[in-house]
C-alpha cells in the first residue's frame, strides 16, 4: 500500500511553509522505489528455500564485479567483514601496522584490530580524504598496508597512494564502503587496490534491507582462499580445509541488491545534481565551506558533508525548522576512548581535528525534491542572515 | 555450486557422501519451503512493517525478539547476532580468551564449535563423548590444565548435554561454562531450558535449525549483566552511542527483518517442536529393534533438530535408503577432530575412541513436521527392510 510522501503536497506550494526533511529516507524509498520485483524475488526465494549463498548471491557477485571492473567479487555479511577478510586474506596480522585516516567510520579501524594488526592514523585534506604526505610520515618498518577510505563517497586520488605503496612495498586495501558508484576519470573505486570493500548498509547509496557487503579483487588466489574462509573453511559439505568463519551475504539481501543496482547510476547523478544545487545556493555564504568537486569525479555523496561556523547552533536551528542533520563525526578516531592505548593526543592531526568541529551532514538522497533542497538552502541562509 | 546446507561443492572433487546410483528423492532431508508456507502471510506482513518504517538496523523488532527469546530460554537477557558462529566467537572474545588459552569442547560437533576457539588463537581441547553424542562428564576433569579458560559443552542434535555433573566439575575448578546450544533451541534439562545454565548460551537461527530465520542469524542468552552490556557494544562497533567508541568492535547484528520473522516463528516453536518429537518417537518405536535410536536422558527434552540413529553397516544403509528415495545424511562423515584444519591439534582416534567409532555409525534420517504419512512410512520401511529383508 503506497502512500504519497507528505512533503510532496507541501512542496508544491510556492511559499515554503515548514517542511520536514528527515535524515533517514528509507521509508520513502520503500514507497517510491519499484519494490514489486524485489518482493517477487523474495517470494521465489522463500519458495525454493535457497537461503545460504543462493543463486541471488552468485548473480549479485557477478554484477558487482562487472560494475566495479574487477575480476572477482565475493558477498559478505557486512562491509566490516569485507574489510576484515581483505586484510586477513592478504596476510595482514599481528605485528603489522596499517595506516588509515582518523576521520573515518569506526569499522575501518575495527577491521584492522580484528586481524590483530595495529592501526596507525593519518591526517586528511580539504576533501576529507587521506593525505599522502601524512601517510608517508606515518610509515615505519612495521607498516604492512595503507587503507585509504573513499570517505563520504568521494573517490580518492589513488595515484599518490599507489606510488607511495609501490616505493615502500606496501599493500593497498580500499575502504570503499561509502563509495559504490563513485569514479575518477571513468575508473570505479575499488579497482585500484589489492582488494577493496563495499557496504550495503541501509544508509548507503546502494542499500540492502539489513547488513550486507562485498570484497572485490583481481587476485585469483586471494578469492579462492576467501571463498573457503567466509564459509567455515568448507571445501565441500564434509571437508574443512582451514578454520573459517561465517560471513556470508544473505540471499534475501542479494535479492534486494539485484533489484536496486541498476538504478544506482541514476541515483548518483541525482545526488550530484542536488549537491550542485546546494553549492550554488550557498556559494555566497562565507560561513559555509563546500569542497569543490574536481573535474572527472563522480561523487557518490553517500553523505553530504559541508563545513560551517557555529555548527551546534545551526544544527539546533535546522532541527527546529524540520531539517534533520548529522555529524560524521564530532570526535576523530585517534581521540576516542577505544584508541587510548595507541598513544595519540589532541593536535596530532590538526586538519581532521579542526574539521571535526565544523563538519555537518545535510540530508541528501535521490528521493528529495528540488523544493525540499531549496528549503534546506533557504533555512541555512536565514540562519546566517543572508 | 552450493548444497542446501551452505557447503561449497567443487565439481569433480570426491564427495564421500555421493552415492553411485542417483534415484528420485521422494523423502528429502528437509523441506524448508513447506514450513515457510505455514507462516508465510504472518512473516511477510511482519517484514513489510519493518520496510515501511525504514529501521533496518537494530530496529524495535530486534529488541522485541531479544526480550521474547530471553523469556523463552529463561534468562534475563538475549542479544541478536549475525550467526551462531558469531555468538560463540563473541562470547569467548568477551571472556578475554586468546592465544595460549585452552577451551574444552567435543570432537564430533559442527565445525563452528572448534573454529570459534581457533579464531581467537586459542586451542580447542577435545573431550570424548558418550553414546548420547554429548560430552562425557567423567572425562572432563582429566582434560583440564592450567591453560583451560572455559568449558564449551554442545547440545548436539538437540539433545541436552548432561549439565549437572559438567557444572559440578566446572564449579570445583572455577571455570566458566558456555553452552553451544546452536542445535538445541527449546531443549530442556531438569526442567530448565538449554542456554540458561552457564555463563552464556549460544544459539544458531540458521535456516536448518528448529527456530530459524530466512538467512543467517544467531543469539546469545545470558543472566550476566556485564556480558550483556558488553555484547551490545561488541556487536555494534564497540559504540556506546553514535559518537563514542569505547573499544574497537565488530559488526554482527541480527537484521531487523529477520527479527520480525523470528518473532512470528517463535510463537509456533513449541507446536513445531512437539510435532518433531512425535515423529521422533514414532521412529524410535518402529526402529529400536534394528538400529540404535536416540535415547532421551531422564528428565530431559530432546528437540530432535537432527534425528540420528546408530547403525551397523551405515554406508550401505545410506545407499539402500537412497535407492528407496530417502535422502539420509551424515553429521559428520569426517569428524571435526579428523579434519585437515584440526591437524595441528593432534587428536587421534585413540584419544576420543567413542567419537571415532560413533562417527562410523551415525546416520541422520529425514524428520520434519510437514512430512506426509507416506514419507514417514517410506523411511521406516527403508530402514527395516535393510536389516530384515
Amino acid at each position: 500500500m503506497k502512500v504519497k510522501s507528505p512533503n510532496r503536497k507541501a512542496a508544491r506550494k510556492t511559499t515554503p511553509e515548514k517542511l520536514r526533511i528527515p535524515y533517514n529516507y528509507l521509508d520513502r524509498q520503500y514507497w517510491l522505489a519499484d519494490v514489486e520485483h524485489i518482493w517477487k524475488g523474495m517470494r521465489e526465494l522463500v519458495r525454493t528455500g535457497d537461503f545460504t549463498i543462493g543463486a541471488p548471491v552468485l548473480e549479485f557477485e557477478k554484477r558487482l564485479a562487472k560494475f566495479v571492473g574487477t575480476k572477482h567479487a565475493l558477498g559478505t555479511n557486512t562491509g566490516t567483514s569485507a574489510l576484515i577478510l581483505a586484510l586477513k586474506g592478504l596476510g595482514v596480522g599481528p605485528g603489522d601496522e596499517v595506516i588509515t585516516q582518523t576521520n573515518t567510520f569506526y569499522a575501518t579501524v575495527g577491521a584492522i584490530v580484528a586481524v590483530g594488526a595495529r592501526p596507525v592514523f593519518a591526517d586528511v585534506d580539504g576533501q576529507y580524504q587521506i593525505d599522502p604526505a601524512s601517510v608517508e610520515r606515518a610509515i615505519t618498518s612495521k607498516t604492512r598496508a595503507v587503507l585509504p577510505v573513499h570517505w563520504t563517497g568521494f573517490p580518492v586520488d589513488m595515484e599518490p597512494i599507489l606510488d607511495l605503496a609501490k616505493r615502500k612495498n606496501l599493500l593497498v586495501v580500499e575502504d570503499a564502503c561509502a563509495a559504490l558508484g563513485a569514479s575518477r576519470d571513468g575508473r570505479s573505486v575499488g579497482s585500484w587496490g589489492h582488494a577493496a570493500a563495499f557496504s550495503y548498509h541501509p544508509l548507503k547509496q546502494l542499500n540492502a534491507w539489513g547488513d550486507g557487503g562485498t570484497i572485490v579483487t583481481n587476485d585469483d588466489r586471494l578469492i579462492e582462499w576467501l571463498r573457503l574462509y567466509r564459509n567455515h573453511g568448507m571445501v565441500n559439505r564434509d571437508e574443512i580445509a582451514i578454520w573459517g568463519i561465517n560471513e556470508r551475504l544473505q540471499s534475501i539481501q542479494a535479492v534486494v541488491l539485484n533489484g536496486m543496482i541498476d538504478a544506482l547510476p541514476k541515483a548518483i547523478r541525482r545526488r550530484m545534481e542536488i549537491a550542485d544545487r546546494i553549492e550554488k545556493g550557498l556559494a555566497d555564504v562565507p560561513e559555509v565551506v563546500i569542497p569543490r568537486r574536481p573535474r572527472g569525479v563522480v561523487h557518490a555523496y553517500q553523505i553530504y558533508v559541508i563545513r560551517v561556523r557555529r555548527r551546534e547552533e545551526l544544527r539546533k536551528y535546522l532541527e527546529a525548522e524540520g531539517v534533520d542533520t548529522r555529524v560524521h563525526y564530532p570526535i576523530p578516531l585517534h581521540l576516542q576512548k577505544a584508541a587510548r592505548d595507541l598513544g595519540y593526543k589532541s593536535g596530532d592531526f590538526p586538519v581532521a581535528e579542526r574539521q571535526a568541529k565544523e563538519i555537518l551532514t545535510l540530508p541528501l538522497n535521490q528521493y528529495l525534491s528540488n523544493a525540499e533542497v531549496d528549503y534546506m538552502v533557504d533555512r541555512i541562509r536565514r540562519f546566517y542572515q543572508r | 555450486m552450493l548444497a542446501m546446507d551452505g557447503s561449497l561443492i567443487i565439481p569433480g572433487l570426491m564427495n564421500p557422501t555421493a552415492t553411485a546410483a542417483p534415484s528420485k528423492i521422494t523423502v528429502p532431508y528437509v523441506n524448508l519451503p513447506l514450513q515457510m508456507r505455514r507462516v508465510k502471510a504472518e512473516v511477510l506482513s511482519a517484514i513489510e512493517r519493518v520496510l515501511e518504517s525504514g529501521t533496518y538496523i537494530l530496529g524495535p523488532e530486534v529488541q522485541e525478539f531479544e526480550k521474547r527469546f530471553a523469556e523463552y530460554c529463561g534468562t534475563k537477557f538475549a542479544v541478536g547476532l549475525n550467526s551462531g558462529m558469531d555468538a560463540l566467537f563473541l562470547v569467548l572474545k568477551s571472556m578475554g580468551i586468546g592465544p595460549g588459552d585452552e577451551v574444552i569442547t567435543v570432537p564430533n560437533s559442527f565445525i563452528a564449535s572448534a573454529a570459534c576457539i581457533a579464531q581467537l588463537g586459542a586451542k580447542p581441547v577435545f573431550v570424548d563423548v558418550r553414546e548420547d553424542l554429548n560430552l562425557d562428564p567423567a572425562l572432563l576433569e582429566k582434560a583440564i590444565t592450567p591453560r583451560t579458560k572455559a568449558i564449551l559443552p554442545v547440545h548436539l542434535t538437540g539433545r541436552p548435554a548432561d549439565m549437572k555433573p559438567i557444572l559440578e566439575v566446572a564449579a570445583r575448578r572455577n571455570l566458566p561454562v558456555v553452552e553451544d546450544a546452536a542445535q538445541a533451541v527449546g531443549a530442556t534439562y531438569h526442567g530448565k531450558r538449554v542456554g540458561s545454565f552457564g555463563l552464556a548460551g549460544c544459539f544458531s537461527l540458521h535456516p536448518l535449525k528448529n527456530l530459524h530465520a530466512f538467512g543467517d542469524a544467531g543469539a546469545v542468552t545470558t543472566n550476566d549483566e556485564k556480558l550483556h552490556q558488553h555484547l551490545l557494544k561488541l556487536r555494534n562497533h564497540g559504540l556506546r552511542n553514535r559518537d563514542e567508541c569505547e573499544f574497537w568492535g565488530f559488526n554482527s547484528r541480527l537484521d531487523t527483518i529477520q527479527a520480525a520473522a523470528l518473532i512470528v516463528k517463535l510463537q509456533h516453536l513449541e507446536e513445531w517442536t512437539e510435532e518433531r518429537r512425535r515423529l521422533a518417537h514414532e521412529y524410535n518405536t518402529a526402529l529400536q529393534d534394528v538400529v540404535g535410536v536416540p535415547v532421551e536422558g531422564a528428565n530431559t527434552r530432546h528437540v530432535y533438530q537432527t534425528y540420528v540413529i546408530l547403525a551397523e553397516r551405515r554406508d550401505e544403509l545410506q545407499q539402500h535408503l537412497r535407492s528407496r528415495g530417502v535422502d539420509a545424511k551424515i553429521h559428520y562423515p569426517v569428524s571435526l577432530f579428523q579434519q585437515e584444519a584440526a591437524q595441528s591439534l593432534a587428536c587421534r582416534n585413540e584419544d576420543v575412541p567413542v567419537a571415532a567409532t560413533l562417527g562410523k555409525r551415525i546416520l541422520s534420517l529425514p524428520l520434519f513436521p510437514e512430512m506426509t504419512r507416506e514419507q514417514v512410512q517410506t523411511v521406516i520401511d527403508g530402514v527395516r527392510s535393510f536389516y530384515r529383508p
